[in-house]
């Protein structure tokens, strides 16, 4: 190259200093785009997206953990719940058995009380019966006893008749 | 000593077949430079980009994303598809300006021809999408709002728009870059001044003010200034074609230009 000690005016238009720096303005500008601006941006955008991306599943996985946290407790609660029924449940049967057996025994009791003062009463009956057939025998006899010494007849009915009533009084 | 201002040195001239001449400056090398080394650090950086990213990929993500919210913010969400070119225009601006830091290579941005071409793609974008969203008569009866009188004013003012950005970033990198000359002349011509007197005329020669002063001057002027310009003239970019391009009620969203 050639140094020539001429110089352009301080102002002055050189269409060819022009035509380089357009040339050169232009070809600044495509490489940079596609050099540098572009796979730079486009780094910086995959990164946001990535950064975007994780945040967004670790929400989602905390919502998740979140409602299974809420079912669980749900689940328990119910649990819990289900268990004090089954409990007072079979607290409220075993008492009610136990006044059904309080009830069953009591009845049974009384039955046979009941049952026992009958038969009471009828073997009393029955003895009654019996003493009083033996009394009758007893009165024959005795009267035989008495026809064997002579009595009168109507001393005899007498003697029966204030001897049952006696035998009555005394005995009923 | 005389001070000549200047535009970049014709490093080669030629003629082409004898149909026109050629005149390659000092600016087509820097701008050549600058492309070269956007394109190869470009590559660099976007190679091996990993989920998990080191130390440079944070940083490289950093910048990546400043520059699409920066996009986002000034021209909304749907003409984020600008933020690549938005992104080439600032760094070539920057880089373009702050070449001249190294001391081989004039900036790049110091000469109106770079900073035209840009303004009027800035232009060309703006009257492109306005047309296609409006059709090629609306985009004319915009002209004549809010009144028709206004029409000669609104043509100027679309003419001025990518001459004024153009001069803007122009005349600060170059009105820089002449200031920092004139004050390193003028460093000279005080410490031969001061120090003139001393008898050993190798010592006295030397312009010891020159040492540190235009360093710092030059932060200002090179790396403070070249980074607002590369902002101004992108954020001015993004104002004007993102104005072009409304939200989406009746376009639609198309690949790049």
């Amino acid at each position: 190259m050639i140094f020539l000690a001429k110089t352009e005016p301080f102002i002055s238009l050189n269409i060819w200093t022009a035509i380089f720096t357009l040339v050169n303005l232009l070809i600044v500008f495509f490489i940079m785009k596609k050099y540098l601006f572009k796979p730079v941006k486009k780094m910086i955008d995959d990164r946001q997206q990535e950064i975007d991306d994780q945040y967004a599943d670790a929400d989602r996985s905390r919502k998740e953990a979140a409602a299974l946290k809420e079912q669980y407790e749900t689940r328990l609660a119910e649990a819990n719940a289900e268990s004090d029924e089954i409990l007072k449940a079979a607290y409220r049967k075993s008492q009610l058995r136990d006044e059904e057996m309080l009830k069953e025994a009591q009845e049974k009791a009384s039955q046979t009380l009941r049952r026992a003062t009958e038969q009471v009463a009828l073997e009393k009956k029955r003895a009654m019966n019996e003493i009083k057939d033996e009394v009758s025998d007893m009165a024959v006899d005795i009267a035989a006893a008495v026809l064997a010494r002579d009595i009168k007849a109507e001393e005899h009915k007498q003697l029966i008749d204030s001897f049952i009533d006696n035998f009555g009084e005394s005995h009923d | 000593m005389s001070i000549e201002v200047t535009g970049p040195k014709i490093l080669w001239e030629f003629s082409f077949f004898g149909l026109f001449d050629v005149t390659i400056t000092e600016t087509v090398l820097s701008s050549c430079v600058v492309m070269l080394i956007l394109v190869i650090g470009s590559i660099l950086l976007g190679r091996n980009l990993k989920k998990r990213p080191g130390k440079k990929q944070v940083l490289l993500e950093k910048v990546v994303t400043m520059l699409y919210n920066m996009v986002r913010d000034t021209m909304g969400a749907h003409n984020i598809r600008f933020a690549p070119y938005i992104g080439a225009l600032f760094c070539s601006s920057l880089l373009g300006t702050l070449i001249s830091m190294t001391g081989f290579f004039r900036s790049a941005t110091a000469d109106i021809s770079t900073t035209i071409v840009w303004a009027l793609i800035t232009s060309v974008l703006v009257w492109f999408y306005s047309i296609k969203n409006q059709g090629f008569f609306g985009w004319l009866k915009g002209f004549t709002e809010p009144i028709v009188v206004m029409t000669p004013m609104n043509i100027v003012s679309e003419v001025a728009q990518p001459v004024s950005m153009a001069f803007r970033h122009f005349g600060n990198v170059a009105g820089g870059s002449v200031l920092t000359m004139l004050i390193y002349n003028a460093l000279a011509g005080l410490s031969a001044m001061v120090f003139g007197w001393i008898p050993n005329a190798i010592i006295s020669a030397i312009p010891i003010l020159q040492v540190g002063i235009p360093a710092i001057l030059s932060l200002y002027f090179d790396l403070f200034s070249g980074f607002i310009q590369a902002l101004v003239f992108s954020m001015l970019t993004m104002v004007y074609v993102g104005a072009a391009c409304p939200p989406p009620a009746e376009k639609s969203g198309e690949s790049n230009s």
